[in-house]
């Protein structure tokens, strides 16, 4: 393994903000380890996207983000032997691999009663309690935790539920959403009252207040810094967003998180005065349009920006939306405007999608970067251990193909003339898993890439004509 | 006379098309283990057959997943390409290619002439694939050019699973203890890749007209389960193996054509006929 990870070409990013993701994620991962061995904060295995990291920062809780560290073993390459001892225990491989992982690594770690041989920068800490959340985006993620109880039986668990009305193309989610809401209040006080019992301290609601103004002008900070990338050529792709991720993901409601993404602002914006694209002579304009990425071969980003393929927008881990264009209440409550967040985030394409018959909130999302990114083809990645990514990826590419058809259409153009326009979009999916290497092979992929490249150059070259 | 080459070397069959105006020579013979040695015997028989010698190809294109190893071509294109530039030229109403190889099956749309618009790949599991088959043959004792003539003679076709090549082994050597016939269990193996197969390709819109090609289309029980699954007739290449030859062939005298109406004459390798070095 450790003679593979030497031979492996690291990716190259166009950006040096996600040039500085690795150190600072290791950082994250030696914090947590250095908080274990001073024993002053509580630690807590948690979920990303589940609208309390401001609460935890707030009772100076440290954060272990268990997918994270999966993320990271597969990134690493060295998944394997903790997917396979998660094996050895009866839990199937067709289960999410993240948590698969995530269990090999804590039974190994509580068998051993020391961190496992080699465990990636440093290894996962022993947690002092669990919070898990059982919501409509994953399962795994109140079972998981379930699950690592068998080998850790004196740490507790904590669930949210954080729910959200489902799309009804003929019900205007706002009838009902105040149901929804009062009962994710109910979850985020209750996890309150849980943290306050376990750390012995009281939540300071000013504190938390300001943390949640800070992470309100985060979200909105990283959307405009996205919406930087509709630039031609683009000065970041996908490939660097699967790692600017990591303050949005990770470490929300800090300073650090905000001024990461103001230097991100900064450094696109000079790009783009410079006309530097994310690569050199932009061809293609690609979406990123669902589904995890393989983290063991982010290399693959570099295989398309070879062919001048750059990626402007994604919908993976982009999990912000502007404050500003959220239709939801005024609060000065920060437990209930985080929960007014977490409803106006989940049904932020619900209203669109209502007015286009037979559509649905995510592909308004696709629609939505699609246009305003100037986007060519889309690309998506069915990881076969994601469930909650995998299922409607490609209902999704059937419903655009609805839109984006394979001949020449009447659309209005500039001053409202009608223009004819061929609107077609080829897809390609990707198919391997997020940390499961055993289901990834480089040169399929790249053949498909190759041949998803050629098709986007044929239809080029037929528009030219 | 200009003429072009196009080599598809695939996992399972190589294939050699020389072209002029029509078809000039075609070559088929299994790939093996040691392919990137067998280029340049693929492509000095398709000249011997021709008649021809190698400096006389004007321009020459590989195909297929051991494209890299065609160290004489001056251009590599993806399979993709191949076929659909290949069953454009022969059936020019044609809009979805399925290709089941050896080792793979996949699924083009293409438009009117001959340009993929969009594709799909199977390549993770031999049950979609003609090795499906093979094995499956392999275990009954049957001729692998026998199963379609066979699977016509089915009256009941059994249910066999298509998740996974051993699986189905093994539940095809149970049936035939159960005394279930060779015809229904060859019937059901054909329309378990098939369903398979027309899963796939329903990923992408199928539109008419649907041309199968690869080996799966040269069995008659494949074309007409497959035929069956995806609800309408499916048209057959004279020679279904060498599509993607055909289509590689034809790309070169596209690119020939283009480089001579802007007064230039393409880029070209020098044509020594060298094996692939092996690295």
């Amino acid at each position: 393994m450790a003679e593979e990870q030497k031979k492996r070409k690291k990716r190259k990013t166009a950006t040096k903000a996600a040039a500085s993701i690795g150190p600072m994620v290791k950082e994250s991962i030696t914090s947590t380890i250095r908080a274990r061995e001073e024993g002053k904060q509580k630690i807590a295995y948690t979920f990303i996207v589940c609208q309390h990291d401001e609460i935890l920062r707030a009772m100076d809780i440290v954060p272990v983000w268990t997918e994270n560290y999966s993320g990271i073993c597969g990134a690493k390459r060295d998944a394997e032997r903790f997917l396979q001892r998660a094996e050895s225990l009866g839990f199937s491989r067709s289960l999410c691999t993240y948590a698969l992982c995530g269990l090999g690594f804590d039974q190994w770690r509580e068998e051993l009663g020391e961190m496992p041989p080699d465990a990636p920068w440093g290894g996962q800490v022993r947690p002092d309690f669990m919070i898990s959340s059982g919501q409509i985006l994953c399962d795994p993620r109140s079972k998981w935790y379930q699950a690592a109880q068998q080998f850790m039986p004196d740490v507790p668990i904590y669930n949210i539920d954080l729910p959200y009305p489902l799309f009804d193309p003929k019900r205007d989610h706002r009838e009902v959403w105040g149901y929804y809401h009062r009962y994710i209040v109910k979850e985020l006080r209750g996890l309150v009252s849980f943290l306050e019992e376990q750390t012995g301290k009281k939540m300071d609601y000013d504190r938390l207040r300001e943390l949640v103004d800070l992470g309100d002008r985060t979200w909105n900070l990283i959307h405009e810094t996205y919406e930087l990338r509709r630039a031609v050529p683009c000065p970041m792709g996908t490939g660097d967003a699967m790692n600017t991720m990591v303050p949005m993901c990770f470490m929300m409601g800090t300073q650090e998180a905000y001024d990461f993404y103001l230097d991100l602002n900064k450094e696109l914006k000079e790009k783009i005065a410079r006309g530097e694209g994310e690569v050199e002579e932009e061809k293609y304009r690609l979406l990123w349009g669902g589904g995890l990425p393989a983290w063991y071969a982010l290399n693959d980003f570099n295989y398309f920006n070879s062919k001048g393929a750059s990626f402007p927008a994604e919908t993976t881990y982009r999990m912000v939306v502007p404050l500003y264009e959220m239709d939801i209440p005024e609060t000065n409550d920060p437990i209930e405007h985080l929960a007014w967040r977490w409803l106006g985030y989940w049904t932020f394409w619900y209203e669109k999608a209502r007015k286009r018959p037979g559509s649905e909130p995510d592909v308004e999302r696709l629609i939505q970067y699609i246009e305003d990114y100037k986007i060519d083809g889309v690309v998506m990645h069915e990881a076969f251990s994601c469930r909650t990514w995998h299922v409607g990826l490609i209902w999704q590419l059937h419903q655009l193909a609805k839109i984006y058809k394979p001949i020449p259409v009447l659309v209005l153009g500039k001053e409202g003339k009608k223009e004819k326009k061929q609107r077609e979009l080829p897809s390609l999916v990707l198919e391997s898993d997020i940390i499961d290497i055993t289901s990834y092979s480089e040169v399929d992929t790249r053949n498909k890439i190759d041949a998803f490249i050629e098709t986007l150059e044929s239809l080029r070259r037929a528009r030219a004509a | 006379m200009e003429y072009y080459a196009g080599i598809d070397i695939g996992s399972t069959m190589t294939k050699a098309v020389i072209l002029a105006e029509e078809i000039v020579a075609s070559v088929i013979g299994p790939t093996g283990p040691e392919h990137r040695r067998l280029a340049n015997k693929v492509m000095e028989e398709a000249l011997r057959r021709a008649g021809l010698a190698l400096e006389s190809i004007t321009y020459i294109i590989s195909t297929g997943y051991g494209r890299i190893n065609v160290p004489f071509a001056d251009k590599q294109v993806t399979e993709i390409s191949c076929h659909a530039r290949g069953v454009g030229s022969l059936f020019p109403q044609a809009r979805t290619v399925i290709d089941i190889g050896g080792q793979d099956s996949k699924a083009i749309t293409i438009d009117a002439n001959g340009r993929p618009t969009n594709f799909i790949m199977n390549d993770k599991c031999a049950a979609g694939s003609g090795r499906f088959i093979e094995v499956i043959a392999d275990s009954l004792g049957v001729k692998l050019e026998e199963m379609g003539d066979i699977s016509l003679r089915s009256t009941h076709p059994a249910k066999i699973s298509n998740i996974c090549t051993i699986w189905a082994q093994q539940e095809v050597a149970a049936r035939l203890a159960e005394g279930v016939p060779v015809p229904d269990l060859v019937a059901g193996i054909h329309e378990a890749l098939a369903d398979r197969v027309a899963r796939m390709a329903k990923r992408l819109k199928v539109e008419k007209e649907v041309v199968l090609t690869g080996g799966g289309a040269k069995n008659k029980g494949l074309l007409k389960a497959l035929s069956e699954q995806l609800g309408c007739e499916i048209l057959v290449p004279p020679e279904p193996l060498i599509t993607g030859a055909l289509g590689a062939a034809l790309l070169g005298k596209d690119i020939v054509q283009k480089a001579l109406k802007s007064g230039k004459r393409p880029e070209t390798k020098k044509r020594t006929l060298e094996e692939a070095k092996l690295h």
